[in-house]
């Protein structure tokens, strides 16, 4: 039996619900963007795919994942600066830590 | 490539992204998860490559599994305090996160598998010129703000890391 359009939904379905399980579970604010970073790969796959068994007749697909990488990159930057940021001001990237607006 | 190559490529591909992806969430280290992650990185790329996005694939490479990996890996480093703690604990709501998981997969799952999906074969014979004259025709504006993003994204990353005095 061939491989097609949803054996790949189906893998990128298994990734994301990874990384939400990454982002929901980990403590840590680096296993956490990890988690993110793993459910942004689930969305290119699923893009990718479509572009590849769809009936379609450009790349638009493949260039919306450009753009989605484009976002995820910057995305992980932001995400480090801010850990470090918070790793100087607290002293900790525990999450259940960072409670100050806890009412 | 034949019917039965491109089959068995797909299920090694998917037995590693999927080890490689769990091994990052419950693996006691952060940094052996940032290593798995490197390796689902990778193992992506060569996914894109095999449904013949070939570009996608080389920028797989080099943005995530090069750039994306080692940001992460000096994020585990300048983060670490040294203690015997385990770096990568988990909350109290992993028992629920997994069942969030679980109900998310099998919905998906049904979702996926009952919808009539239209089928269709779209191979281009260079992405990498497809691409280009796309992004530099019909997404000009799209291709613009990305550049405005990442213009933005790296004075934030900066003015955020050194904060405001020293900048």
């Amino acid at each position: 039996m061939s491989v097609g359009l949803t054996h790949y939904l189906l893998l990128a379905a298994v990734l994301f619900a990874i990384g939400l399980y990454g982002v929901l579970s980990r403590r840590n604010i680096i296993a956490i963007l990890m988690g993110v970073e793993l459910m942004l790969n689930a969305v290119n796959i699923n893009f990718i795919a479509f572009n590849r068994f769809l009936p379609v007749s450009d790349l638009t697909g493949q260039l919306m994942s450009v753009f989605a990488i484009t976002v995820g990159v910057a995305e992980v930057a932001i995400g480090i600066a801010l850990a470090f940021r918070i790793y100087n001001d607290r002293e900790t990237v525990n999450v259940d830590e960072l409670n100050n607006m806890k009412g | 490539m034949s019917d039965l190559a491109s089959t068995i490529v797909f299920y090694v591909l998917a037995l590693i992204i999927i080890g490689t992806a769990l091994g990052v969430v419950t693996s006691k280290r952060l940094v052996h998860s940032a290593l798995l992650m490197t390796a689902c990185f990778v193992a992506v790329g060569i996914l894109y490559i095999s449904l013949d996005a070939d570009f996608l694939g080389a920028m797989q490479f080099m943005l995530y599994s090069g750039g994306v990996a080692i940001l992460i890996v000096m994020g585990v480093m300048l983060t670490h305090k040294g203690e015997n703690l385990p770096s990568n604990p988990v909350n109290s709501k992993s028992t629920r996160a997994g069942i969030v998981a679980a109900v998310f997969v099998v919905v998906m799952g049904a979702v996926i598998t009952m919808l009539p999906l239209p089928q269709g074969s779209f191979v281009s014979p260079d992405t990498v010129s497809g691409l280009a004259d796309m992004m530099l025709s019909t997404y000009i504006l799209p291709f613009e703000i990305a550049a405005v993003l990442l213009l933005s994204a790296l004075l934030g990353a900066i003015i955020l890391a050194k904060g405001d005095g020293e900048a």
